[in-house]
Formats: C-alpha cells, sequence, structure tokens
C-alpha cells in the first residue's frame, strides 16, 4: 500500500533517520565512488520526502518503543552520551570552559530527568506545523544541494592540501549527519529531544569547523564549542525553570495557550532566546560564526543557510506566542534590530568576501529576531520569508565564492577585481546574488519591507532597520560593481566547472528567482503556521500581496523586472557590437590596459580600490563597544523578565 | 485595466517631459543667480537628443546593461508613484536604480569612475534611511503607506511633520547632487573627478542616465507634494517654493567632503526625525 508507506509518521522517520545511516555508511565505507551514490541517493530521497510531506502536514505522533526501549528513555541515554562526547572534548583541548559547561548540563540534565520531570507518556513527540514543514523543506532542498556540491568542491579540495588519508568519509559523514539532526529538531515537540539534537547540531558544527586540522581550525572549533555548549547551558536551565512553573514540556501547548506562566516561566523563556541568539551567532557570539570560515566553503555555506544558525531563529519564532505582549519580546525585537544595524555597519568595513557574507548572515538573522519581537501576525511572516530567501541566496553565494576561491586563490574582494572576464558564470550569478539580497521585486526585499512596515510602530527598531538597510546596500553594491569590473571581455568565454557544481548553483540561482515570483504562494502556505490569535496579514489576489495600509505587486512587477532586465540585456548585445574605448585617463592614457603616461614621462598604473571606510567601520573601532552594547541588551532583557 | 494603462502611459511620457522641463528651468534660474541669460528652457532636451545622436561607444558591455536598469528602474518607480501605491515600496525601487547606475560606473576601471561610484554610495547612505523615515512619519500620521490613502488625507501634512520636511529637504539635496553634496558628480564645472560617477557614460547610454535623472527629479517632486496633498495650488506651491531653494542652496554653497556630509545628514537628519517621530508616537 503506497499510502501507508509514505504516511507521514513514515516519512518523518526516514527524514531523521536516513542521514543517520547514509552518515554511518559513508564514514565507515572508505570508497569514493560508493560514497558518492551514496549522498546523491539519499539526497533524491530527502528531497522526495519532504516534498511528499507537504501533502501529510500538519500532524503529530509518538513513534512506538524501538525494541521495547520508550523513546524518552532512549534519548535520556544518548543525551548523556553526547554531553560526555563534548565533555571529552573540553578534556581533549584542554578547555575550561568547555569542561565547567558539559558538567553543568550534566548535572541540571541529571537533576531534570530523575526528580523533576513526572514519568508520563509524551502525547505527542513529534510535531509538524506548517513552519517545521518550511525548516524541512530548506533544510532537504538547500542543504542536500550543498552536500552534492561538496562531492566536487572536496575533490579540488584534497587534490589541493593533499592530506595522508582521505577525511572526506568522516566529513560526508558528518555534512549528512547534521541534515539528519536538523530535521530532528525541528520535528521535535519533547524539548528533551529538541534539547538532544540541538547539542547534537553542535557537536557536528564542532567537528566540521575542525576539519581541516590546522591550530586556526582547532582554536575555531574549540570556541564554536565553548559558545554553543554556553547556549546549551541556557537551554537546559530554561527549560528547567519553565517546566518547574507550569509543567512545559512540548513545544505544541506553548502555541495553543500562548502566554501561560509569569515570573521565573518568563525567565525561562529569556534564557531560551539567549541560546537562540549564541546558535544565530548574534552579538556579541559572532565571533565563532567568523571563525567557522576556516572550515571548506560547503560547511560555511551550510552553517550559514539552511542549519545551525537557522535553529535560533526558529525557535524564537516558535516561541514568540507565549511572549507576545511581554516586555521580554521587547527586548528581542531591539536586540534584533541592534544587531541587524552593526553587523550591517561591521560588514561595510570588510574586504574578506567571507567576512562580508558572515556578517551578512548575522544581520539578516538579527532582522528576523526584530520581526520574531515585534510579534504581529506580519511580523512573524516577514521572519519566516527571511528564513526562506536568505537560505537559497546565501548558499548561493557562499557556494560561488567557494568555487571563486578555489580558482583564484584568495577570498579578497578586491582580487576579484573583473572576474568576469574569468569566471564569466559564476560571477554573474554571484551579482545575481547579490542582485537579489538588496532589490526588490525579489524575496529578501519584500520580506524586508514587510518587516519595515511591521516595525513602523516601534521607534527603536525602525530606526535601526531603516540605518541598517542602508548600509546594506552600500557593502553588497560596492561587490557587485567589483565584479563586473574591466578588462573588458568581448566575447563570451566558456568556463568549465565540473557537472555538480554547476547542478547546485543554477538551482540555488533559478529556485530564488522563482521562489521571489512564487512569493505570493508561498504566503498562502506560511499562513497556516501563524497560530491562535495571528489573522493573516494580507490578501493574495492575482500575485498581489496588500493589506489596508500597504501593497507589493509581486507577479506584476516580477514581469517588470523580467522585460527590464530582457531589454538590457538586448542593450548588451547591442553593445558587444559598438567600438571599445579605453577607460578615461585625462586622456594620458596607454594602449595597455590601465596605463598611463606619468610622472616623468614614465608609464604608470591607474589603480582605484574601494572604499572600505575602516576608519569608521573597522573591526578594531567597533567591535568591542558593539559586544559591550550586546551585553548590556542581554543583561536587559533578562533583568526585565523577573 | 484601461486607467491603469493610461496612468502607465502618462508616466511613462509625462516623466521625462515634466522633468527635463524642470531641469530647464534650474539651469535658467542658476544662471540668473549668477547674472548670466542661461541657455533656452528646451535645452536640456536639445542636449539629449544630440548625445542619442552619437557614436555608441562602450568602456564595458556592461555598462549599457546598468543604464538601462537604471531607466527601467526609475520609470517603475514614478509609475507606481502615479498608480499611487506603496510609497515604501517606491523607494526601494528607486534605490534599485541608484544602485545600477554606481555599479555601472565601477565595471569601469578608471579611478575617476571608481571613485565617483563610492562617493554616490556614500551619498546613497546618506539619503536613504532619511528618505525611510519621512515615509514613516507619514503612515504613522495618515496610518497608510499608500499613497493614495496619503493624499486623501484632510489636512496638509507640512503641518503636523515639519521636521520631516526639513529631513527630507536635505535628504533631496543629496539625492539631487545639488551642492554642498554634489561629491559623486556634478552640473557645475571645476569637479575634481571630472564627472565622477557618469565619466565612463558616454552617447545614447549617458542619454539614458539624464532621462532616468528626470523620472527621479519627477518622482522627489512628487514626494514633496505629498506635504500639501489638499489642494492643488497648495502641492504646486511646496514643490516650487522647495525646488527654489534647491536651487539656491545649490549656487550659494561649496562642495563638502564625504565625512562632513555623512556626519552631517546623519547625525542632523536623524535627530530631526527622531523628534519629529517622538511628536507622533506620543500623540
Amino acid at each position: 500500500m503506497p499510502e501507508n508507506i509514505l504516511s507521514a509518521e513514515n516519512l518523518s522517520v526516514l527524514l531523521i533517520a536516513l542521514p543517520f545511516c547514509s552518515a554511518a555508511f559513508c564514514t565507515f565505507i572508505r570508497y569514493g565512488k560508493i560514497r558518492t551514490v551514496v549522498i546523491l541517493s539519499s539526497g533524491g530521497m530527502l528531497i522526495a520526502a519532504a516534498l511528499i510531506l507537504i501533502g501529510r502536514t500538519p500532524f503529530h505522533f509518538s513513534p512506538k518503543p524501538i525494541f521495547g526501549l520508550p523513546l524518552t528513555v532512549a534519548v535520556e541515554m544518548l543525551d548523556f552520551s553526547l554531553l560526555s562526547v563534548i565533555l571529552y572534548l573540553g578534556f581533549k583541548h584542554h578547555s575550561w570552559i568547555i569542561k565547567i559547561l558539559a558538567l553543568l548540563q550534566i548535572i541540571v540534565l541529571a537533576y531534570f530527568e530523575f526528580f523533576l520531570v513526572e514519568d508520563r507518556v509524551s502525547p505527542a513527540t513529534i510535531f509538524c506545523d506548517h513552519l517545521s514543514l518550511l525548516m524541512i523543506l530548506i533544510i532537504c532542498l538547500v542543504g542536500v544541494l550543498i552536500c552534492f556540491q561538496a562531492i566536487a568542491y572536496m575533490k579540488n579540495h584534497e587534490d589541493h592540501l593533499k592530506p595522508a588519508a582521505s577525511k572526506q568519509p568522516r566529513f560526508f559523514g558528518v555534512m549528512l549527519l547534521f541534515l539528519g539532526a536538523m530535521n530532528g529538531l525541528v520535528l521535535s515537540n519533547d524539548m528533551r529531544l529538541f534539547y538532544f539534537f540541538f547539542e547534537l547540531t553542535t557537536l557536528c558544527s564542532f567537528l566540521l569547523i575542525a576539519h581541516d586540522g590546522t591550530a586556526t581550525a582547532t582554536s575555531s572549533a574549540v570556541r564554536a564549542l565553548w559558545m554553543n555548549s554556553l547556549g546549551g547551558a541556557a537551554f537546559i536551565i530554561g527549560l528547567v525553570l519553565a517546566y518547574a512553573n507550569t509543567g512545559m514540556l512540548e513545544l505544541k501547548p506553548v502555541l495553543d495557550v500562548g502566554k501561560v506562566g509569569g515570573g521565573w516561566y518568563l525567565f525561562g523563556l529569556a534564557l531560551l532566546c539567549f541560546a537562540a541568539f549564541t546558535k544565530s551567532a548574534q552579538f556579541p557570539f559572532q565571533s565563532w560564526l567568523l571563525g567557522a570560515m576556516v572550515a571548506p566553503t560547503p560547511v560555511s555555506a551550510l552553517l550559514h543557510s539552511s542549519t545551525m544558525v537557522k535553529i535560533g531563529v526558529y525557535l524564537v519564532l516558535r516561541l514568540a506566542p507565549a511572549i507576545n505582549g511581554t516586555f521580554l519580546s521587547q527586548c528581542v525585537a531591539v536586540f534584533g534590530g541592534f544587531t541587524f544595524l552593526c553587523a550591517a555597519a561591521l560588514a561595510v568595513g570588510q574586504s574578506n568576501g567571507k567576512k562580508v557574507l558572515a556578517y551578512s548572515t548575522i544581520s539578516n538573522l538579527g532582522l528576523i529576531f526584530a520581526c520574531a519581537g515585534l510579534n504581529t501576525s506580519q511580523a512573524l511572516i516577514a521572519g519566516m520569508l527571511l528564513i526562506v530567501f536568505h537560505a537559497v541566496i546565501k548558499a548561493l553565494l557562499f557556494l560561488c565564492v567557494g568555487a571563486i576561491e578555489q580558482r583564484i586563490a584568495s577570498r579578497d574582494i578586491e582580487d576579484m577585481r573583473g572576474l568576469y572576464a574569468d569566471m564569466p558564470l559564476t560571477a554573474l550569478m554571484t551579482v545575481m546574488g547579490v542582485i537579489m539580497m538588496i532589490m526588490p521585486p525579489f524575496g529578501l526585499l519584500l520580506s524586508k519591507w514587510m518587516a519595515m512596515e511591521a516595525a513602523a510602530g516601534n521607534l527603536y527598531v525602525i530606526i535601526m532597520i531603516t540605518l541598517g538597510s542602508a548600509l546594506t546596500v552600500m557593502y553588497w553594491a560596492r561587490w557587485a560593481g567589483t565584479l563586473m569590473s574591466d578588462p573588458f571581455a568581448g566575447r563570451f568565454k566558456p568556463e568549465r566547472q565540473p557537472l555538480l557544481t554547476w547542478l547546485a548553483l543554477g538551482a540555488l540561482c533559478a529556485g530564488a528567482g522563482l521562489l521571489s515570483m512564487a512569493a505570493p504562494w508561498l504566503y498562502r502556505g506560511m499562513v497556516p503556521a501563524l497560530t491562535q490569535g495571528y489573522l493573516p496579514p494580507f490578501t493574495s489576489h492575482s500575485g498581489i500581496l496588500e493589506n489596508a495600509y500597504g501593497v507589493f505587486a509581486v507577479l506584476p512587477l516580477s514581469f517588470a523586472a523580467v522585460l527590464g532586465f530582457a531589454v538590457a540585456i538586448l542593450a548588451v548585445k547591442r553593445a558587444s557590437r559598438a567600438r571599445v574605448v579605453k577607460p578615461y585617463l585625462s586622456g594620458v592614457q596607454l594602449a595597455e590596459s590601465g596605463m598611463f603616461i606619468g610622472p616623468m614621462n614614465r608609464p604608470a598604473k591607474a589603480e582605484a580600490k574601494n572604499y572600505y571606510l575602516s576608519s569608521i567601520f573597522g573591526e578594531k573601532k567597533l567591535t568591542t563597544w558593539i559586544n559591550l552594547a550586546a551585553g548590556v541588551l542581554l543583561t536587559l532583557m533578562a533583568g526585565g523578565t523577573l | 485595466m484601461i486607467d491603469t494603462a493610461v496612468f502607465i502611459l502618462i508616466a511613462l511620457t509625462g516623466g521625462p517631459l515634466l522633468g527635463g522641463f524642470v531641469s530647464g528651468l534650474d539651469r535658467i534660474l542658476t544662471a540668473r543667480f549668477q547674472s548670466r541669460i542661461g541657455p533656452p528652457l528646451w535645452q536640456p532636451f536639445y542636449d539629449v537628443v544630440k548625445l542619442w545622436g552619437k557614436e555608441n561607444t562602450v568602456v564595458n558591455v556592461w555598462q549599457a546593461f546598468c543604464a538601462y536598469c537604471y531607466v527601467a528602474a526609475t520609470s517603475i518607480a514614478l509609475i507606481l508613484f502615479v498608480l499611487r501605491s506603496d510609497l515604501l515600496l517606491i523607494l526601494f525601487i528607486q534605490a534599485v536604480g541608484a544602485v545600477f547606475l554606481v555599479v555601472g560606473a565601477l565595471s569601469s576601471t578608471s579611478p575617476f569612475s571608481q571613485v565617483g561610484a563610492h562617493r554616490e554610495l556614500l551619498q546613497i547612505l546618506s539619503y536613504e534611511p532619511l528618505l525611510i523615515l519621512v515615509t514613516i512619519g507619514i503612515f504613522l500620521e495618515t496610518g497608510s503607506f499608500k499613497i493614495a490613502g496619503i493624499y486623501s488625507w484632510n489636512e496638509p501634512l507640512i503641518m503636523r511633520l515639519p521636521f520631516l520636511f526639513v529631513v527630507l529637504g536635505y535628504a533631496l539635496t543629496v539625492k539631487l547632487r545639488k551642492s554642498p553634496f554634489d561629491l559623486s558628480t556634478s552640473h557645475h564645472a571645476h569637479q575634481e573627478l571630472v564627472k565622477g560617477l557618469l565619466t565612463d557614460y558616454s552617447g545614447p547610454i549617458l542619454a539614458l542616465t539624464e532621462i532616468g535623472h528626470w523620472y527621479e527629479v519627477v518622482l522627489i517632486l512628487g514626494l514633496c507634494s505629498l506635504f500639501w496633498a489638499t489642494n492643488w495650488i497648495g502641492m504646486i506651491v511646496i514643490v516650487g517654493v522647495t525646488y527654489f531653494f534647491e536651487v539656491l542652496i545649490d549656487n550659494v554653497s561649496a562642495r563638502l567632503n564625504w565625512r562632513w556630509m555623512l556626519g552631517y545628514v546623519w547625525a542632523l537628519g536623524l535627530s530631526l526625525s527622531l523628534v519629529n517621530l517622538i511628536w507622533l508616537y506620543v500623540d
């Protein structure tokens, strides 16, 4: 019976268990071709399962005991063994802070499991609504595409580094494990299960960041581990407080009833938000995500787009109904706006492409937190749309930068000057990614528009978002222009890349464009994710999103954009036949590109570099103050709930 | 449907006509300030026609792409304004045009273009937040981002948003690249960057950027008109007075560097907006 096989229960189990099995397979079968087949086939199955799940949502259920062992007990055992592994890593890397945090978590968890929680059967361990579904689609589509591209990337990577023994088996094992953990996390209703997957992603990111085994890689990985362990500790303590005051052990009741308690309960929720901030690398915890770029680029792409950092925003969007109307919610909004602004400012000061991407991620996540904190239905929808579009476009941009880096051996924006001449297709896709980041009618700007109209009622947040957006335009536009800079290429030169790279880049680029056009329908799919008390913020008719005070004609504008691009492309064709002249150099240019008659009648090279304004926006200038301010805001948030 | 088509046609053709006309007035007015007679009113149109007839030369084919995208974005922004659509969205779309103009300049390696482009980015950075805050102020007063809703408000907005109107004036000076904020490119002579941002746009492509600019000018004047939208006379007066002051300031001030611009515009613009927005919030 095909319907039985493809039931929601079976699909959920498949989405969680399949990556785990394939991960084990990849780790232990050390044969490249078989590994590729395993990754491709399990990736394909994950995509299929996620797509079929669209028609099965919402649902919830509790799995049957595995070999007579109830799932809760199994999770308990897994939790403790996972924390033991982290404790072991603390000893291995001589990090006292990891040791302390791991021990703390073990003690709190033991107290929680053995003394606090009544032994009862969870009504629903697994629970999937439209928000979970959205996350699953992102994880399975974007995440799997990144894994596909990683096959080609890692081959190049190892050809270049030449390690004694290939480390790819473990690498792909962990990548797949990560996807499984993410699927598990977004499907969890039982908070103990959620916590297990939460910690598992911490461990996975540690392993991936440490992959290259260099000193910087190890120290970055250790930093990521302790910062996320801090989040883990905050999570479990927050959970204990929430449970002790309300008996909350599942996520679903939070959504159904909204605000249920006061006092320590709210402080518990504040701790959960704090845990989310560490996962999403908000200030002052941004350094783990910045350090993570030592890892091979597919890892960055995975961490930044579909996994890890999205856990934080997912968790806070989930908790939004519970904190609606509280001081905590306002604090989350202000904190998010603050991060959005400051990360954008820091991005302006960077010439390192990967760092620009990293700060832009932090910035966008801040905007999503701001949306969750604003807590109106329009803001929540904006947050969800941001998650989708940011995931797709950021994955695209990271993979592009990875491909560029393997070609030019640099990630500096200055070195990408005129890259169009060398890698036309990749450069164009990068520029497309940038355009989709900052321009309407593309989805990211649609979400930002929604967020701004939703934030209009909050003075602090709207001012920070406004300034942050202007800074955002600056650092992206600069990058796009640099890529398209001279030398004039004349004819389109073909560019060679592995097939899997083209597949991933093409799918992400086209996907982001098509999703943008389909945004009104995407919106309709998201409205059911809003819980009770949140009314649909827009009406959607013939591709136009409209409410009483705002309107965004997505589809008509998309057609206008397509038309505009088509005309512009024709203009490029015509310009290709036009006479090519040298850039203006005060009339003293020489035949050679970029040279002019300089002092003493000697040839000199004309050079101009980008403005990075590091005297204002440099990391050295700003980071300390921003971290300090973030610390103050977090203290305000936590203290205000008591 | 027919209505929409008519409005689109009005915006597409009326925009450049009105923009060119304003630009001609601007030149005559400037000339009179400088004790000259100045060119005929139609001079901007003659200029564009002449440029259009020139040989098509390019330094980089993508510059043509960017010029077309600039015109497309600015004209779509004006169309949406005429269709009385969402003001915030219109600002986003005009920003698209501004960004494409910068990207086009960056695609030439000439240091004049490059530095001009970066200065233009700083100008965008200066005025963009202010324009959005003005929009937020308008929303707080009228409860609508839709221009249809704003025009139907029964009280001139300038009464309740006086400081935001000043802020808008500030933002316009930067947006229109009027002195003291004509850093990226200047219509006066003796620009240290030759023609800055526009140095390597030439012939028909330069003509396009001029047409795009006309759309922008009309859009901006439309934005001003929102502040006294209760009757036609008010609209014309407020637009006329504002533009007169823009030209006056252009002629009596010297160019600032970008630090001054960013500092002045943000510090003064933000504090004025803040004060006015707080008034609206406490109401």
